[in-house]
């Protein structure tokens, strides 16, 4: 997943000045401008998992891994998400978001976009409607501002315990990020489940796989994780999953919550750490229940390790990126 | 409409300009250098779409590697590793085209994003501007080539008003040797020129001088062609055979027995003619021979006078010259100086109206000095042999072989056949209205430095005049950049084969993109590259091998013969004409006259062509009374004597 504060393009130049007719007294924010950073608030967790792999959490060295291991994933899935402050109504944040999310099919070695299901962009505005004055109604069928009529977004609906979110611009500014992240996870999983329904070959998706039943259930769908905020482990586990080697993964474990579907999990060490953090090249790795998770687990790491060349650089998370996970992201960089 | 194969892109570090563009393409794509691609806009100006067409000058390649150390490392060093990556890096194909031609030509506009598609034969003529001259009536396009790209064969024209005049003209042509491009293009072209070019513009001849190795001298013979080529023919719409009329020219050997050319077999013999010059013929151009340095005002004085007063006419005996001359060869000049000098010295004069008795014995010198130098050329006789002036025919190739020759014949020779084809072409009694004059070598003839000599000025005229008589000069060189640039600058007309990277590396190609110079470095046989006025960018083409027999190929399946003795050497002249005449004929002859009658004799025979050869060579001849021997006198009875008379009485 890609997350990104770029400038303003003319869409949304035009999108916000029909915005600006329908809310007056909105106050534009400079360019670049962003009174608090777009970035995830998420508290750092550790959950304990339930062994699925043997009695114990222990390590596995991936049994026949090579460096001409043929990977078996055949396309790769990633979304991005564009968010912009552009401005404020007497301090209500007002917030522009674009998400999109793609499929990347590998052809003889290239990649290309998958032709059944074209990639998904989606331009939204994100306001607090219930600290905003009415929006008036604009009688201009243009194809111009047809088209800059970008769909609006309530942030400030009562959550599922019935309260709203208080007027702190903050708050609301979160409500916004939380809003275009699940944006973003709906396309994500519009197209994912799209995939598992065709099952052509594997597919290689950028986050988790627990979202969605289908795709969850899906054993064509194998989800690698690179983001480590919530930790499966605790206690000793932590020594074996940090302490992983190249080409080392733990045994397999159960993840499952009440708001996502069960899958089966396992943690994979895909580069050399030594001289850098613990969790360099560190992922963890979805895929849907199976009877028999060793054998699984070794494919479907062997096919991780296959996939870590070519580098994924210049992209800063290139120890854990896949460099077909960074194309998709590249391809929709250009097309959202 | 066939497939986008491209699409223009523009940056603000790369932008798009009126006469520039770029595009990418898939990987896959035939597109490479010097392909011709069409632009159609997305949106229209002054409701017109616009189409733009271009030819690709540079390609570039690249992929979303920052830097070639991530390559190594993501391969942890071995290239054989990379081999085994699961996924090839994104990569594009990003081209460069220079613009052909703008439609609408106004307003001039840089070129607008849109899909590029490959050009096809319609859409070549158009961004050459080919449809100007190729419209039906009004056709005056001569093929050069077949341009190749991506499954699309376009016939290139060139335009007979830009490549004869008198919109411009001369066609100059570059290229390393050994590659036989040069000689190969202009005979095809010569081919394609005496097929095509229109009938309403007159006729056209060509005088090909050979001044190096024997490719010039079988234009008669058929050549092998191959398939492909016969292709090329076809679609070029050209027979693939040799020129149906082609005359050659060649002096004589120093001794004066053979024609000093690589097409001397006696196989080969009936269209070759002697090429030999007297005293007029040579005195006309002494200027060519004759050191500047050493001839001063004087000299030239005394030149003058003998060619006013001395040759061809009489000339009276006076208190110098001792008896009447008539000076019509070098021989009755040098007797005439003898006569003077001789005159002078009796008299104890040091002039002689008005010429000093030391510029009279240097003139006498430099002048004799000549026939030595250019032996085999000018004959002491003064028997003349040339060209056909006023005579020339229509679609006939006139080659003159100097290949053997010194340099100062070389020279006099071009000089003296210029001269007499700018004459005529003044007088309009040339024969034919259009005449290509072929020199190669100008590196040699008509180099940007050095010392100015007759023949580069020669050169220099005819490319700056030439044009307006239907002179036109076809120059060939290795290293254009050593060419007077006034002589490959009024050459309306480029075309360069390989070319060598030193030469490349000359500010005169500063003008082409880094790959179209590579592009030429690495040319195949059979292409070219081609400027032409109505192109505003250089075009690559294929042509195919000349439909002649080539040069290697003709001196081996006729070798050429040595040099043969005098009696071989006029049965092989004389037979051509009366294939009667026999090996013992001759030598009969050859016993009774010495060898300067006998060549005299041999020329004049050759020159006039008459119904009798043999009776008009015997009539060359001295009346020679055969030697008889002396009746024996009869013999008378021998009176007894007597006996007593001593005396005998």
């Amino acid at each position: 997943m890609l997350v990104s504060n770029s400038g303003p393009d003319a869409a949304m130049r035009t999108a916000f000045r029909l915005l600006m007719k329908r809310l007056p007294g909105i106050s534009p924010v400079e360019s670049g401008t962003s009174p608090e950073p777009f970035i995830s608030s998420d508290p750092p967790l550790l959950r304990s998992v339930q062994n699925v792999e043997g009695s114990s959490f222990r390590v596995v060295k991936i049994p026949e891994f090579a460096r001409s291991a043929v990977s078996g994933f055949g396309a790769f899935l990633d979304g991005t998400q564009q968010m912009r402050f552009v401005g404020h109504h007497l301090g209500v944040p007002i917030v522009f978001g674009t998400v999109a999310a793609g499929v990347r099919v590998r052809v003889n070695r290239r990649l290309i976009t998958w032709g059944d299901q074209p990639p998904r962009v989606q331009r939204r505005i994100y306001l607090p409607l219930r600290y905003l004055p009415p929006l008036s109604e604009i009688r201009d069928e243009s194809p111009e501002m047809a088209a800059a009529n970008w769909e609006i977004v309530d942030t400030s609906t009562a959550d599922k315990n019935g309260e709203y979110p208080s007027q702190h611009p903050a708050v609301l500014q979160e409500r916004a990020r939380r809003a275009v992240d699940e944006d973003r996870d709906r396309l994500e999983d519009f197209l994912a489940e799209a995939w598992c329904v065709r099952a052509e070959a594997p597919i290689y998706i950028d986050g988790g796989i627990s979202r969605s039943e289908r795709v969850a259930s899906s054993s064509c769908a194998v989800g690698v994780i690179k983001s480590h905020r919530t930790l499966y482990f605790d206690g000793d586990a932590m020594g074996k999953v940090l302490g992983l080697r190249r080409g080392e993964r733990t045994s397999v474990f159960s993840v499952s919550s009440r708001s996502r579907n069960s899958v089966m999990s396992w943690y994979l060490r895909i580069r050399d750490e030594r001289g850098h953090e613990p969790m360099w090249g560190l992922v963890r790795i979805e895929i849907a229940e199976c009877d028999r998770p060793t054998d699984r687990a070794d494919e479907i790491s062997r096919w991780v390790l296959a996939e870590t060349t070519p580098l994924a650089l210049p992209d800063g998370r290139w120890d854990k990126m896949a460099y077909g996970v960074r194309d998709c992201e590249e391809f929709l960089r250009a097309i959202s | 409409m066939s497939e986008a194969l491209g699409r223009v892109v523009a940056t603000e570090r790369k932008p798009n300009t009126p006469h520039e563009f770029h595009f990418w393409t898939a990987i896959d794509s035939p597109v490479g250098i010097g392909t011709i691609v069409r632009v159609d806009g997305a949106q229209p100006v002054d409701g017109h779409i616009p189409h733009v067409y271009g030819i690709v000058v540079e390609g570039f390649s690249y992929t979303d590697l920052q830097s070639p150390m991530h390559d190594v490392m993501g391969h942890d060093g071995s290239p054989t590793a990379a081999g085994f990556a699961a996924t090839e890096r994104a990569e594009i194909r990003l081209y460069t085209a220079a613009v052909l031609r703008q439609i609408p030509e106004e307003p001039l506009q840089p070129v607008p994003m849109g899909q590029v598609y490959l050009a096809d034969e319609a859409d070549v003529q158009v961004a050459l501007r080919m449809d100007s001259y190729l419209r039906e009536g009004a056709n005056t396009g001569i093929p050069i080539g077949v341009y190749r790209a991506g499954g699309t064969d376009a016939v290139i024209y060139l335009d007979a008003d830009f490549l004869l005049g008198p919109e411009a003209a001369h066609l100059n042509i570059t290229g390393v040797s050994g590659l036989a491009t040069k000689t190969s293009a202009v005979e095809w072209l010569l081919a394609s020129l005496f097929k095509h070019f229109p009938d309403e513009k007159g006729s056209i001849a060509a005088v090909c001088f050979n001044v190096k190795g024997p490719d010039l001298c079988y234009l008669d013979q058929p050549g092998k062609i191959e398939e492909s080529d016969a292709a090329l023919y076809e679609k070029l719409g050209v027979e693939p055979k040799p020129f149906e009329s082609v005359e050659y020219y060649a002096p004589y050997t120093a001794k004066g027995h053979a024609l000093n050319t690589f097409r001397n077999n006696e196989a080969l013999l009936d269209n070759v003619t002697p090429l030999t010059w007297g005293l007029r013929e040579v005195l006309q151009f002494a200027e060519v021979l004759l050191n500047k340095d050493d001839v001063d005002a004087k000299a030239d004085a005394l030149i003058d006078f003998i060619t006013m007063n001395v040759i061809d006419k009489e000339f009276p005996s006076d208190g110098i010259v001792s008896k009447n001359h008539r000076v019509q060869s070098f021989a009755d000049l040098d007797a005439w100086f003898r006569d003077v000098l001789q005159g002078m010295e009796k008299k104890d004069g040091e002039s002689w109206r008005t010429h000093h008795v030391a510029t009279i014995r240097k003139v006498r010198n430099r002048l004799s000095n000549i026939s030595t130098r250019c032996a085999g050329l000018v004959t002491d006789s003064g028997t003349v042999s040339d060209l056909p002036f006023g005579s020339f025919a229509d679609r006939t190739v006139y080659v003159i072989d100097v290949a053997n020759l010194e340099e100062d014949a070389q020279d006099l020779i071009f000089a003296r056949i210029v001269s007499k084809l700018r004459e005529h072409l003044e007088r309009r009694d040339l024969g034919v209205k259009h005449l290509v004059v072929f020199v190669d070598e100008l590196n040699k003839y008509a180099p940007g430095d050095g010392a100015d000599t007759y023949v580069r000025k020669m050169l220099l005229d005819i490319a700056e005049r030439g044009r307006y008589l239907g002179l036109v000069l076809f120059g060939a060189q290795q290293f254009r950049s050593q060419v007077h640039r006034r002589v490959v600058g009024n050459s309306g007309t480029g075309l360069f084969g390989r070319m060598d990277p030193d030469e490349l590396s000359t500010p005169g190609y500063a003008v082409l993109s880094p790959a179209t110079r590579t592009k030429l470095a690495t040319l195949e046989k059979g292409q070219l590259m081609i400027r032409h006025p109505h192109f505003t960018q250089p075009i690559f083409v294929r042509f195919p091998r000349p439909s002649v027999m080539q040069g290697r190929e003709g001196s081996e399946r006729y070798p050429q013969a040595s040099d043969v003795s005098l009696d071989a050497a006029i049965l092989r002249a004389l037979r051509p004409l009366d294939s009667t005449i026999t090996l013992s004929w001759v030598q009969d002859l050859v016993a009774l006259y010495t060898e300067e009658e006998l060549i005299r004799a041999r020329n004049a025979t050759l020159l006039a062509r008459p119904e009798n050869v043999k009776a008009y060579f015997v009539s060359q001849f001295r009346k020679v009374i055969p030697a008889q021997a002396a009746p024996r006198p009869m013999a008378g009875s021998i009176k007894s004597a007597p006996e007593n008379d001593p005396y005998g009485f």
